[in-house]
């Protein structure tokens, strides 16, 4: 029966082009929209890597400057102190501008034994980064004092870099650099991953370098992490403690919390969007494919009642209809497939593969319910219309 | 082969009641050629649908090859068709999408048959209405005597007990009912199969063994 109805849709292929068309045009939407679902999904099941809850993000500009080393170190010294001083701070600690969810990145590229390492983001951080974030320590330490006589640079890494450069072996205390770098880093310790771009988007491999006294020159930020009842009033005296410090700087305080809800917000929408195009896209499809089934009905009235004549139930009646709009749905997504996985196989967007794969599964499953549903319907009808009249009618 | 008691068939909408047939009793024997005959509207092609068990009657019961129809379900029903009948058409009913052969063929997808099987009774069958050369072709690159040869392949290729004849030369000119007329005279004839037609043509009747007319729903002969 199988090669049969294959045989009739392959003799009506021009008849069919229309509507394999428009089921190829909506997997190839469902693709998009799945793979980007998938895409979100598997990094908002990782973990954040750090408390986000409680850290507040201090913006400092046009600070203190000053060519002397000594009197800029003293100068932000005090004012971690002046700050660490209010009753409500737990932890503190100058970044680079790069903080969790923010719009600045700083990239780089790291080449270990003979493998480059593309969008490698380097941040800065003291060696209080790790409490006032409380990120999650996996492997080694975070920085100490030691660090700064050490033979060799000390970085941390996240769980990203070890992966993509000692995969599943122990990242502590080995060098990161290529055979030929004179200057090469040692690893002493390996962090969890911190999801910088909100829940929603992948983070990308980071590298972590221990801020020394000269760096206070462009670290304008500060993480403070707070007491849980900090509200808006300490928020008031902690701008004014620090404005009167830093007379003529401009300062701003963010909470971590709605800096996250801003940029989940600005990744979830593009999904949004193509939702909606693929909304409408599956509703013109269905209805495009209920209404040719139904005129199919109509038209092959007669062969219907033929079918009947000759042995065949109402049941393998609908069935057959069924079938003939699922081989064509089969068709395009044997055409659809080849083009969705030259995705994974070329690393279009550079996204694991299996995201790729579980999209395109969704899609097809989802064209084939779609298809079924549309079918199941006019499959009936075509079931119960009487032989006698079918034959007469035509 | 074929008795009907009584049949009656009455066509109901909301406001209209039509009576088709009205007590309509007739036995067709083994081998037996019938044809019916009588002028349009008369319940002619109603009498065979219901002998073919495409329609139901009001009232009355049919038994077909010693076995009462009237219990029977969807599934034994279509089994009983394709096995026991075989059906033509005045409009042939061929699926233009599908070539001579696999037309032919047809009747056999709803039986256990391989397709090495199917190939090789379609094409006997074609053998036997002279068309062998034409397998090939879609219904649409043949002439109305070509293609209702093609119809009578497709009703004989599974051997049926009983063909029914709906007006199988009402499209054909003479010369092509003729050769249509020989076949189904050959079948009855050489495979013993009985065969009931209705048609417009004396002359196709009176070659029949019997001549069965209606008028008004009612047999006058």
């Amino acid at each position: 029966m199988f090669k049969h109805l294959f045989k009739l849709i392959w003799n009506k292929k021009k008849q069919n082009f229309l509507l394999m068309t428009e089921m190829l045009v909506s997997f190839m939407v469902l693709f998009a929209v799945f793979t980007l679902m998938v895409y979100y999904y598997d990094n908002y099941k990782k973990p954040m890597g750090f408390k986000y809850q409680d850290v507040w993000v201090i913006n400092i500009s046009n600070a203190y400057q000053t060519k002397n080393t000594d009197s800029l170190d003293l100068y932000y010294e005090t004012l971690r102190k002046i700050i660490k001083a209010l009753p409500q701070v737990q932890e503190l600690s100058f970044v680079s501008g790069n903080t969790p969810f923010s719009q600045q990145i700083n990239e780089g590229g790291l080449t270990y034994k003979g493998k480059h390492i593309e969008h490698l983001n380097n941040f800065t951080g003291e060696d209080s980064y790790k409490d006032a974030l409380q990120v999650e320590v996996l492997e080694g330490r975070w920085f100490n004092k030691q660090d700064a006589v050490s033979k060799y640079r000390s970085v941390v890494i996240d769980a990203d870099l070890k992966e993509a450069t000692f995969g599943k072996g122990q990242a502590v205390g080995k060098l990161l650099g290529n055979d030929d770098d004179k200057n090469k880093m040692k690893v002493v310790g390996v962090i969890q991953t911190i999801k910088r771009n909100g829940d929603y988007v992948k983070p990308g491999p980071g590298i972590y370098y221990r801020a020394d006294t000269g760096s206070f020159r462009w670290l304008n930020k500060i993480l403070v992490r707070v007491s849980p009842g900090a509200d808006a009033a300490f928020e008031g005296r902690l701008y004014k403690t620090m404005a009167n410090y830093m007379k003529n700087s401009n300062i701003e305080i963010e909470h971590l919390t709605n800096k996250l809800k801003d940029t989940n917000y600005f990744a979830v929408i593009p999904m949004i969007i193509l939702s909606i195009v693929s909304c409408f896209l599956i509703i013109n499809v269905a209805l495009g494919l209920f209404g040719v089934l139904w005129y199919n009905i109509n038209k092959r009235k007669g062969e219907i009642g033929l079918r009947r004549a000759i042995g065949a139930t109402g049941n393998s009646v609908s069935s057959q209809l069924v079938m003939e709009s699922m081989i064509l749905a089969t068709l395009s997504l044997i055409i659809g497939s080849f083009f969705a996985i030259q995705f994974p196989l070329l690393n279009v967007f550079n996204l694991q593969a299996h995201i790729y794969i579980i999209g395109m599964l969704l899609s097809i499953i989802f064209v084939y319910l779609l298809v079924l549903v549309c079918s199941l319907y006019p499959g009936r009808q075509a079931a119960a219309i009487y032989p006698a009249v079918a034959l007469h009618e035509e | 082969m074929i008795r009907l008691q009584n049949i009656e068939k009455v066509y109901r909408t909301d406001t209209i009641e039509t009576l088709a047939l009205n007590s309509v009793s007739l036995d067709v024997a083994k081998g037996e050629f019938l044809s019916i005959m009588g002028p349009s509207g008369c319940g002619k092609s109603t009498l065979l649908n219901i002998m073919g068990l495409l329609d139901v009657p009001s009232k009355g019961s049919i038994k077909i090859a010693d076995r009462v129809t009237e219990n029977l379900n969807d599934k034994q029903l279509a089994q009983f068709r394709n096995k026991t009948l075989g059906f033509i058409f005045q409009s042939y009913h061929l699926i233009n999408d599908l070539q001579v052969l696999d037309n032919v063929e047809l009747p056999l997808l709803y039986r256990d048959t391989t397709a090495k099987e199917r190939k090789m009774l379609a094409t006997e069958a074609l053998e036997k209405v002279g068309l062998a050369n034409r397998v090939k072709h879609f219904p649409t690159q043949l002439s109305g005597g070509q293609r209702q040869r093609v119809a009578i392949a497709r009703a004989i290729v599974g051997k049926p007990d009983i063909i029914l004849a709906d007006e199988p030369t009402g499209n054909l000119d003479s010369a092509m009912g003729n050769e249509i007329m020989d076949i189904l005279i050959n079948l009855n004839r050489n495979e013993g199969t009985t065969i009931v037609m209705v048609t417009h043509d004396e002359n196709m009747a009176h070659k029949t063994h019997r001549l069965v007319r209606l008028f008004d729903g009612s047999q006058v002969q």
